[in-house]
């Protein structure tokens, strides 16, 4: 058999399940990998190898014993380290959360264990989830798998990164601006985004609960999809998710001759790197070539959502830091402080009135798209630059490597679309693409993805060990 | 159009909210976040008074029962 390390999350459940490999067998190759790829990528904060081996054996007894959990059973996880473990440290990259324990366990993390899942760590993030680089003042920055001197991306820099170096076969990650679409992007895995409301956000670090979502990074269209249909659904605990539509397994497999493609005009495709340009060229031959429908779209201007998205995370992640701004302000990181201390800048009156003009800004954003699925675009307008580069802290150049880097991000978060970042071009570095569905149809996102991942392999190219 | 951003005006926001700023980084948000708020009031956005933040909900709902 093929190193276990390699399978994807539905391959590896399949085989534990069929016990064709153990858990422990699983979990102990995960274990040897991330020994050797953690003091080159620094994507773990915590490593729980005891916990992990102990809780693969009682999943391996219990499976001999005719018991299965779930979908997931045996099958081991790490996540960002802002999914909340009761009576488990979760310190959020920070050093305010230095030594903190979580009092409740995250939704989405009880729901994983629920189906089996076995917790192999956290994983590094920026601070609070407030950066999109992967940088850290208190951790140091996370490295990218496919050239250490570059940057993962951020906020979830530890989930892209230990998807990508094969250390796990998923990893939580949450995207208020752009969080697990940038790692995904960077580091060549498979992300998603959901629909705002669509998968619970209770017992996990917030930053902006207008904005935030919880989602995944994976090895595949397939594997989110699969998360997807454990962790999504309503919540007592996160009103946002009452009402919300079931996950439809079904509608991840949706023919693609049944789906609409949109390529936005002006704004994506604009200032593109040409190795990106390329990729998105070939994507949407692609899809043709798979029986999508493709047109082009001229979407309502962006960088007026994207401002609304600014005032409602800055006054929102400012309120609820507030307290800390208050008291500790001098252990932020640098950049952190600064971007905290940006929203004090908002009116009530523009803050409210960004919050109001969502659900117009939505309503335009049908509007214009029309009978449009899936519109497609870059997530970045580049592969990813240097660690160095990009090292700005809160220094004069902050704000534009910020807002250069998250600038495909914002809409988005700020209309609650759900987002399918998939691999699609590799020049010597990952290239995303992302997959923007209409609200509460994440569904069709994957189903594109997964369609697009049976035509190309980006998905399952893998870095090696430098 | 609201007035341009100010050092003052974040000064006040920040003492109302009793967090410590000092001059420099006024200076600094104000100069940082400008952009943003003239982007979004060049809008010219008129909204209804009948709309609320959860008109959000409705609109993104209509789409899962499509």
């Amino acid at each position: 058999m093929t190193d276990p390390a390699n399978l994807s999350l539905v391959e590896v459940a399949a085989a534990i399940r069929e016990r064709k490999l153990s858990s422990v067998e699983v979990t102990r190759a995960l274990l040897a990998r991330i020994g050797r790829w953690q003091p080159v990528l620094n994507a773990f904060v915590r490593i729980e190898a005891e916990e992990a081996l102990s809780a693969a054996a009682a999943a391996d007894a219990a499976l001999r014993g005719g018991t299965t959990l779930g979908p997931l059973h045996g099958v081991p996880l790490a996540h960002k380290d802002m999914f909340y473990r009761a009576g488990k440290l979760s310190e959020c990259g920070s050093k305010i959360r230095k030594g903190w324990v979580a009092p409740a366990t995250s939704a989405a993390t009880a729901r994983l264990q629920g189906a089996g899942a076995v917790h192999l760590g956290a994983l590094h993030m920026a601070e609070f989830a407030y950066g999109p680089t992967g940088h850290n003042e208190h951790l140091g920055p996370a490295r990218n798998p496919w050239n250490p001197l570059r940057i993962t991306g951020g906020s979830s820099s530890g989930s892209g990164a230990a998807v990508a170096a094969r250390l796990t076969y998923a990893a939580l990650g949450s995207d208020t601006g752009g969080s697990i679409r940038l790692p995904a992007h960077f580091c060549g895995v498979t992300g998603l985004k959901p629909t705002y409301g669509r998968i619970s956000r209770a017992d996990t670090m917030p930053l902006s609960f207008t904005l935030d979502t919880v989602g995944a990074l994976a090895r595949s269209a397939e594997d989110c999809a699969l998360i997807g249909s454990i962790i999504a659904g309503a919540d007592r605990l996160d009103p946002t998710t009452q009402g919300a539509p079931e996950w439809n397994m079904a509608a991840t497999r949706r023919p693609v001759k049944d789906i609409t493609v949109g390529v936005p005009r002006a704004y994506y495709v604009d200032d593109l790197e040409a190795d990106v340009a390329k990729a998105l060229d070939e994507a949407v031959a692609t899809f043709r070539k798979l029986g999508a429908r493709v047109v082009s779209v001229d979407l309502p201007d962006q960088t007026a959502v994207t401002a609304a998205a600014q005032i409602v995370l800055g006054a929102e992640a400012t309120s609820l830091h507030s307290p800390w701004l208050r008291t500790r302000t001098g252990d932020y990181g640098a950049q952190v402080r600064a971007r905290l201390q940006n929203g004090l800048a908002y009116s009530a009156v523009e803050y409210v009135e960004a919050l109001r003009w969502r659900g117009p800004a939505l309503a335009a954003h049908l509007a214009a798209i029309g009978d449009v699925d899936i519109i497609v675009a870059p997530a970045s307008r580049a592969a990813a630059p240097t660690i160095e580069e990009t090292d700005v802290g809160a220094g004069p150049h902050a704000d534009a490597t910020i807002q250069a880097m998250t600038r495909l991000m914002r809409p988005a978060n700020y209309l609650g679309l759900p987002v399918l970042v998939v691999p699609a071009g590799h020049s010597g570095m990952p290239i995303g693409l992302q997959l923007i569905g209409r609200p509460f149809c994440d569904e069709t996102a994957i189903a594109l993805g997964r369609a697009f991942q049976t035509a190309t392999d980006y998905h399952r190219r893998m870095p090696e060990l430098p | 159009m609201p007035d341009e951003v100010t050092a003052e005006r974040v000064a006040a926001i920040a003492a109302s909210a009793r967090i410590p700023l000092d001059a420099a980084a006024a200076e600094r948000v104000a100069r940082t976040v400008n952009p943003t708020v003239t982007r979004f009031f060049a809008e010219k956005i008129a909204l209804p008074m009948e709309i609320e933040p959860a008109s959000f909900v409705v609109v993104a709902r209509e789409q899962a029962e499509r």
